[in-house]
């Protein structure tokens, strides 16, 4: 075939794809028949109501000198990781406020930490494109500092969040500049799988986050620049199971929903989204003006252990509580007096029992925020 | 897949999507001093065509869905079911682990920092 013939089968296709998803988005639509709020509301749903004094913030976790970007709570109730701008991990005990780690990074520029399942390991990630992992149980050096127990390399760009597999100290997934995602073994050091790449149908810009199911921990989303949002099965590298359009922006971050049936995504557009991973259906748009002229960006979101709740965090330092059901915002916690953080939230986690929100802040602190009003049982 | 070779030299410069969506190929520029490999357009080709047989899947696939209002239902009695302690009202039963972050304080329940 001459490469005229070519350019012009590829000048096809390229129409056949475009015309295809047009009429994949058309039958979407006419499936949306209604929206979680539409529907939440029809049954006589209420929004949740915060009393001023129900949401707390319990716990001031000081010690970095530089922005937080990320933190981890481990499955075991109270510790958490944290990533800041100082080149530190700190490890944390939460109810105590304690340091127990503090872990100087060999390289500074650190963008995600993660705790493993069983709460002896940290990794984290950033602009020098390797995983790395310590062992909080290994014998310091004669500065003090704990060694990197294992390096992954491999990625060919920077990695923008890393998360362990459920259940499974050995494995964890990582995402990347370079526009893949990383199954990694780590006791060997090496890729168990890529997803996406240059040969590969996945995301064609930046990965900038991840998010494992816990109810079925061969499945990831990632999101990404290209403004999706993808599902992939672990035993499946060459192909996403799903794509999830709807934003018009880059993917921040990417959370499964507590059921693993659905996830949640938050972008530069300033909304966040629900979609069901069977499907792929978006249930829900939550975007809210925020009366600024400049729509701030979403940086991190968090269920509460039920769903009902959705904190996201935004660029300009609020930090919304969404009613999920109804889409609404139920309370602020970046407007409470004396409590808040006095700038961007970066980061948001719930502990294991979800009974602990912790933010992160670029103002260097984490905040830890729990229930402390008068609980009403059904 | 024979994807041996770089499709990079199809894409255009950094912009809106790309009007293929999942992949960043356009026409390929060719020119008296660009000269495109066979095997990169074939590549790229293939790459389409992959699209189409997943984008073409999912519309089968949506036959068999149903609407977005069954999914909500399912959801909304989900949560609805599952103890939630950052909640102001919710189902029991209660882990008296969940107010560990006020225990100290003999007098009340509540904090402030």
């Amino acid at each position: 075939m001459s490469v005229s013939e070519l350019k012009e089968r590829h000048v096809a296709a390229i129409e056949t794809v475009n015309s295809l998803r047009e009429q994949l988005k058309q039958k979407r639509r006419l499936l949306l028949d209604t929206d979680i709020a539409g529907y939440a509301r029809e049954q006589g749903r209420n929004p949740v109501s915060f009393g001023p004094t129900d949401l707390v913030c319990c716990r001031i976790l000081q010690g970095h000198t530089g922005k937080v970007y990320s933190l981890d709570w481990t499955p075991e109730k109270n510790k958490i990781v944290s990533a800041s701008q100082d080149g530190r991990l700190i490890v944390w005990n939460a109810l105590t406020s304690q340091k127990t780690h503090a872990i100087k990074l060999p390289c500074a520029w650190v963008m995600t930490c993660a705790f493993s399942p069983a709460g002896q390991s940290v990794a984290c990630g950033g602009l020098d494109s390797v995983c790395s992992i310590f062992n909080l149980n290994s014998p310091t050096d004669k500065d003090g500092n704990l060694t990197v127990s294992r390096m992954l390399s491999g990625h060919k760009g920077y990695v923008s969040s890393c998360q362990y597999v459920p259940d499974e100290d050995t494995h964890l997934i990582t995402s990347s500049g370079d526009k893949t995602c990383v199954l990694w073994d780590i006791t060997t050091g090496l890729r168990t799988s890529v997803f996406g790449g240059e040969f590969q149908s996945g995301h064609t810009a930046d990965v900038l986050s991840v998010s494992i199911s816990r109810s079925n921990s061969r499945m990831f989303v990632s999101g990404s620049c290209d403004s999706t949002a993808r599902l992939w099965d672990t035993r499946v590298a060459s192909r996403a199971v799903r794509t999830f359009h709807g934003h018009e922006g880059d993917v921040n971050t990417v959370k499964f929903f507590p059921d693993g049936n659905r996830f949640g995504t938050g972008s530069d557009d300033g909304t966040c989204r629900l979609f069901d991973v069977r499907t792929g259906h978006q249930l829900q748009v939550f975007y809210q003006q925020h009366g600024d002229d400049e729509i701030p960006h979403v940086t991190s979101i968090a269920f509460s252990i039920s769903g009902r709740l959705l904190f996201v965090g935004y660029s300009n330092g609020d930090c919304y509580v969404w009613d999920t059901l109804l889409a609404e915002v139920v309370l602020n916690l970046g407007s409470m007096h004396n409590s808040s953080h006095e700038a961007r939230i970066s980061c948001l986690g719930l502990s294991a029992d979800g009974s602990a929100l912790c933010t992160g802040s670029w103002d260097t602190n984490l905040k830890i925020w729990a229930f402390g009003g008068h609980r009403k049982i059904i | 897949m024979e994807g041996q070779h770089s499709v990079s030299s199809l894409e255009e410069p950094k912009g809106d999507e790309p009007a293929a969506g999942e992949t960043s190929c356009s026409v390929p520029r060719t020119g008296p001093n660009k000269f495109l490999s066979k095997h990169r357009m074939v590549a790229a080709i293939t790459l389409l065509q992959n699209q189409i047989n997943f984008i073409q899947e999912e519309l089968d696939q949506l036959d068999t869905f149903g609407e977005s209002s069954i999914v909500c239902e399912e959801l909304l009695s989900k949560v609805e079911s599952i103890p939630d302690p950052l909640l102001p009202s919710t189902q029991g039963p209660v882990n008296a682990s969940w107010d560990r972050w006020f225990k100290g304080n003999q007098n009340s329940r509540r904090r402030w920092i």
